[in-house]
């Protein structure tokens, strides 16, 4: 029997290795995540390694208790550091400064973007830093840059760099030294770096104060490393926080755990869709193959072979088909994962040289994966082929259709539970958050399986309406009926892009219409027609020198313009975002804000407004007092609830009055609201003020529309890497319509034959199977199109009362899933439309 | 299978234009030590508006001919003509347009397209065309065979002798200058099989059409107006006027001194 089965593959070598094409791209994306995950862990160890090499003792402030922009207010005392270096057994001692500022390149823009541009004192010991060219800081007006920021701002040695941080005014700088890193690199982690003297990093960065971030201390010959942990800790009492390097590393990489688990996480998710995917793909050829073996397998009933043996023979090719694509799709993911490893080491680290993990799992995972998933798909089509009873060798195959009504009933019945469980836990009816999650996350996966039980149903009219597009022509008539002709076929085939669709779809439209839902409401809500801010993903909250403000004001047809700063400030011991603004009522009224007790339209120093729900946080009712502290007070200050304001995304949180800017982390407005006069010239306004901004890089005017993309920024990210997504199901999709094309065509041989031989000409035949397959591609786009709006249309529905109150449709990026379902249907109808017009007419209609 | 064929007049009109002839057509399969010859030097001339019969033991190479004459195989020697134009040497583009417009086909298993009703099978041709069928004609013809209440079904809701009734239709439907029937009746029960081959017969008294038709039943055969017996390859005998009783005595007294070949496709 096991003969048999490998002589059957053998035979069918060009389904199958399309079949493990899947398999292969499931395993590798799998293999590939976890070799990413586990090397970039092991490569940033590395780095992190590195840094305070030669110290043994770290001690660095302590943290406080509410963390956010708040922590960097903290630094070592220069006490401290006296003291330090005066305990017993402490050899060498440095101290290092450092902290995100901005610095402005040659094309008058800030540098960097996700990468931030740090302040160093020259001369920490931090890691390594070895001068390429020039020489180190000597003056408070000297520099040395790093060789990445040399290219990020295409400034260097020589030349004059304009820096600031958040506390102090733009400074000039002249470049006087190029370094790199150990190992010939020049950033350690993708970031620029500017060194400057200990007392300029100091004002950068601790306006001043003579503190630091972290001393570094090396133990004196043969100091026990744990008894000078002991005598620092003793030393530095409660002011800071003493620590072992290995502690400290282990601190860093369990942080940059976080971020490559998410990259991990991504892939590992791309994996587990193609797998996804590949068990209709896998289920389909089995069947397929199955079909085909008919009369093979009835022969072989027919002189004894048991059920049992049946199924097993199917479930061995399955198991074998399995090992072997799961075996080379392991290898492809740990090779990929590899080269994915080095391209982000060099790119997003710029780590010269990169260390490859191999963990275990990687591959025990992939090979479970593929063979289970191979295995599984195959049962079915296992079981139903032990059914075939032997008469069927001795009669012609008639393959009637078997009637899709149970399907179609457990369809309906799986998507209505789906939807039902998905309404209750996205309106969060079932009491606890946790719940609610699962009931919706579980609905969503019902609704899926749901709909992909119905697809055989729904292929009927959905594919005959879409091959109206093709009635012009007699060729694509018939390709259209082909497409419609075995629903189950069809549907299993449409499947595989279905699901992809259907996941981009649904969450396009969910991050379409938050952004929608988002420019709405600053439609209705903000007076002001332009906004004066800087992009979110800066590493330094943009900000802009207050002094612009007048300019703006004095601009022809500007009613009001109106800044603000923000700060995250320790309110009675909680986090709270505090605004403050010199024009307390002009930002009200630009935000559309509404007092809900206690009107006012000035802050006395003593006085607070906030929104409903943060005094609700904090129980605080007008006439109560608060304590706050500032990111950069030393002092808390008191203050008297004088406002309470309705709850508005836009006005929510704490206002004071602008006398406390100085004590804010950014001590820069980050924004301003402009008001153009009714009947303004809203574009002369927008070119006034941009002239205004030109010294001003970090921040632009921008309208509305430009305000909500600069806002919504990361959703776009989003929107892309989930494309990338719709990009896997494709091919998987491309080969699972590749094979039923060719089965089809293997079974319509004499169909086939008989056209040509009454007069079909090859291009005729081409143009037919190609119809059919655009047809399936695009039957099953539309349907992913529609389930996913549906989930879409439900998830912001879910989030109504969370203000994404407006449905948007990503018209353009459905368009797109269309043109990219025609594609497939083309790319996958090439191989069989070549087959089939090259179908020998003579041997299709010979009998006997 | 007794059945009672009719008087045979004299049916053959002398001094008819060809519609098909072949001349010193040579056709082989495979080479050296297993090359069969499926033709040997046949040269023959099918009357326009005529039904001729081919007749052979299997492997005789009736069907080669047959494919050979329409056009669906090629020849290594010998030319063939279809109303006077010879289509040996023709490209397939060209070939297929000639099948299209000159030709039809009658296959002994039917060859309907399953996704198509009756009335569209019979349209096919003129469909792949992309020309409108003449009504009237078409009209003609559904109903000498009696399908105007079958022309919405589906071939899997006809019978076998329905659908072969609608593949006569199909290849009648363009006035081809030649119907090739390869075994139209092989598939089909007795009754059925005289229904087609009355057809075939009443298309070629009634509306001129040339019929070529492959059969190895001696009755079928005795429908035609000539009978083209082959052998080994070759044509061994031509009988004008046949009835069952003649073909039968011809095959016989062939058979008797002609090996038979091996299976030629």
């Amino acid at each position: 029997m096991l003969r048999a089965t490998l002589k059957g593959m053998a035979a069918r070598k060009a389904r199958l290795a399309l079949t493990s094409l899947a398999v292969v791209l499931g395993s590798a994306f799998i293999a590939a995540a976890l070799v990413l995950t586990a090397s970039i862990q092991s490569t940033v160890d590395d780095l992190n390694g590195a840094s305070y090499a030669d110290a043994e003792v770290l001690v660095r402030p302590v943290e406080p208790e509410t963390r956010g922009e708040r922590l960097v207010r903290e630094g070592v005392s220069a006490e401290t550091l006296a003291a330090v270096e005066a305990t017993e057994g402490v050899g060498d001692v440095s101290a290092t400064v450092y902290w995100m500022i901005n610095a402005i390149g040659d094309d008058g823009k800030v540098v960097g973007g996700f990468a931030p541009t740090l302040a160093v004192n020259w001369g920490d010991r931090s890691t390594d830093r070895d001068l390429r060219e020039g020489r180190a800081p000597e003056t408070d007006r000297e520099v040395a840059v790093s060789a990445e920021f040399v290219t990020d701002a295409g400034l260097g040695l020589g030349d004059t760099v304009t820096a600031y941080s958040a506390t102090t005014d733009k400074t000039e700088y002249a470049i006087v030294g190029v370094y790199g890193y150990p190992g010939d690199r020049d950033s350690l982690g993708g970031e620029t770096e500017l060194a400057f003297t200990t007392a300029e990093a100091q004002r950068l960065v601790f306006d001043g104060e003579n503190v630091y971030s972290m001393i570094a201390v090396d133990a004196a010959e043969g100091a026990d490393t744990d008894e000078l942990l002991a005598a620092i800790q003793a030393t530095v009492g409660a002011e800071a926080e003493a620590l072992t390097r290995e502690a400290y590393t282990a601190e860093m990489s369990a942080e940059t755990a976080e971020a490559t688990s998410m990259i991990g996480k991504f892939l590992l998710g791309f994996g587990l869709v193609a797998v996804f995917v590949s068990i209709f793909l896998i289920a389909n050829t089995f069947t397929i193959v199955i079909a085909g073996r008919l009369k093979e397998i009835a022969m072989m009933r027919a002189i004894g072979a048991g059920r049992g043996q049946i199924v097993r023979s199917v479930l061995a090719e399955a198991l074998l088909l399995g090992a072997i694509a799961s075996v080379i799709g392991a290898a492809v993911g740990v090779a990929g994962g590899a080269v994915l490893t080095t391209v982000v080491a060099d790119s997003l680290l710029t780590a010269g040289s990169s260390s490859l993990a191999i963990p275990p799992t990687a591959v025990i995972a992939a090979l479970a994966v593929g063979i289970g998933v191979t295995v599984l798909s195959a049962l079915v089509p296992a079981v139903r082929a032990s059914k075939i009873p032997p008469v069927q060798a001795m009669r012609d195959a008639v393959k009637a259709d078997k009637p899709i009504t149970g399907l179609t009933a457990t369809g309906v019945v799986v998507t209505l539970a789906g939807a039902a469980a998905m309404a209750l836990g996205l309106t969060e009816r079932l009491g606890s958050d946790d719940a609610d999650l699962m009931a919706a996350a579980g609905g969503a996966g019902l609704v899926f399986i749901g709909v992909t039980l119905l697809t055989a149903w729904l292929s009927k009219p959905l594919v005959g309406a879409l091959g109206l597009l093709w009635s012009w022509s007699f060729a694509g008539k018939l390709g259209r009926r082909n497409a419609g002709r075995n629903p189950r076929r069809t549907a299993v085939t449409a499947a595989a892009l279905m699901i992809g669709v259907t996941l981009v779809t649904a969450t396009a439209t969910l991050l379409t219409s938050v952004k929608e839902s988002l420019r709405d409401y600053y439609e209705d809500n903000v007076e002001a027609e332009l906004f004066v801010s800087g992009p979110l993903t800066a590493s330094v909250t943009p900000s802009f020198d207050p002094a612009v403000m007048d300019e703006i004001r004095a601009v022809d047809d500007v009613d009001a313009a109106v800044e603000l700063y923000y700060d995250l400030a320790d309110i009675d011991g909680t986090e709270q975002y505090v605004n403050t603004t010199t024009d307390f009522e002009g930002i009200i009224g630009l935000f559309g804000g509404e007092f809900a007790e206690g009107e006012t339209t000035t802050l006395a120093d003593d006085e607070i407004a906030v929104n409903r729900s943060a005094a609700d946080q904090l129980g605080v009712g007008v006439g109560d007092t608060v304590t706050a502290t500032f990111s950069r007070g030393e002092e808390p200050h008191e203050f008297t609830v004088t406002a309470i304001l309705v709850d508005n995304e836009n006005t929510d949180g704490w206002y004071v009055a602008p006398a406390y800017t100085e004590e804010f982390y950014t001590t820069k407005p980050t924004m301003a609201l402009v008001d153009v006069a009714d009947g303004g010239d809203v574009a002369a306004v927008t070119a006034a003020v941009d002239g205004i901004l030109a010294d001003e890089p970090e921040v632009s005017v921008l309208n509305h529309e430009e305000f909500t993309e600069q806002a919504t920024v990361f959703l776009d990210y989003a929107i892309i890497a989930i494309q990338l997504l719709l990009g896997l199901a494709m091919v998987v999709a491309v080969i699972g319509v590749v094979n039923t094309l060719i089965l089809s065509i293997l079974e319509r041989t004499r169909e086939l034959g008989m056209l040509r031989a009454i007069g079909m000409t090859r291009g005729q035949t081409t143009r037919m199977v190609t119809v059919e397959s655009v047809t399936i591609a695009l039957f099953g786009a539309v349907l992913g199109i529609g389930v996913g709006l549906a989930l879409g249309w439900g998830l912001q529905n879910a989030l109504a009362e969370r203000s994404i109150d407006v449905f948007a449709v990503p018209t353009p990026l459905i368009l797109g899933y269309l043109v990219a379902a025609v594609l497939v249907g083309l790319l996958a109808a090439i191989a069989p439309a070549v087959r089939a017009s090259r179908v020998d007419i003579l041997s299709a209609i010979a009998y006997e | 299978m007794p059945l009672a064929t009719p008087p045979a007049p004299q049916r053959l009109r002398t001094g008819a234009r060809a519609a098909v002839t072949a001349s010193g057509l040579w056709r082989a399969y495979g080479s050296g030590e297993a090359q069969v010859v499926a033709l040997r030097d046949v040269s023959v001339a099918f009357a326009s508006g005529a039904f001729t019969a081919i007749m052979g033991p299997s492997g005789s190479g009736k069907s080669t001919l047959m494919h050979c004459l329409a056009g669906l195989d090629t020849t290594d020697r010998g030319t063939v003509e279809i109303g006077g134009v010879s289509i040996t040497g023709m490209g397939d583009k060209v070939l297929t347009k000639l099948r299209r417009d000159k030709i039809g086909f009658i296959f002994q298993q039917f060859n309907l397209l399953p996704t198509l009703t009756a009335e569209e099978n019979i349209l096919l041709p003129a469909s792949i065309a992309g020309a409108k069928a003449d009504p009237a004609w078409i009209h003609q013809i559904i109903a000498t065979l009696d399908l105007q209440d079958r022309l919405s079904h589906k071939p899997t809701e006809l019978s076998g002798g329905q659908q072969q009734r609608v593949a006569c239709a199909r290849a009648l439907a363009t006035r081809p200058e030649v119907v090739f029937a390869d075994e139209p009746t092989g598939n089909l029960d007795t009754r059925s099989g005289t229904e087609v081959l009355r057809f075939l017969r009443k298309s070629v008294d009634d509306f001129g059409q040339t019929i070529v038709m492959v059969t190895h039943d001696p009755t079928a055969a005795a429908h035609a107006d000539r009978v083209v017996f082959l052998a080994d390859g070759q044509i061994v005998d031509d009988l004008q006027a046949p009835t069952a009783d003649t073909v039968i005595d011809t095959m016989r007294g062939f058979e008797n001194h002609a090996p038979i070949a091996g299976e030629a496709r």
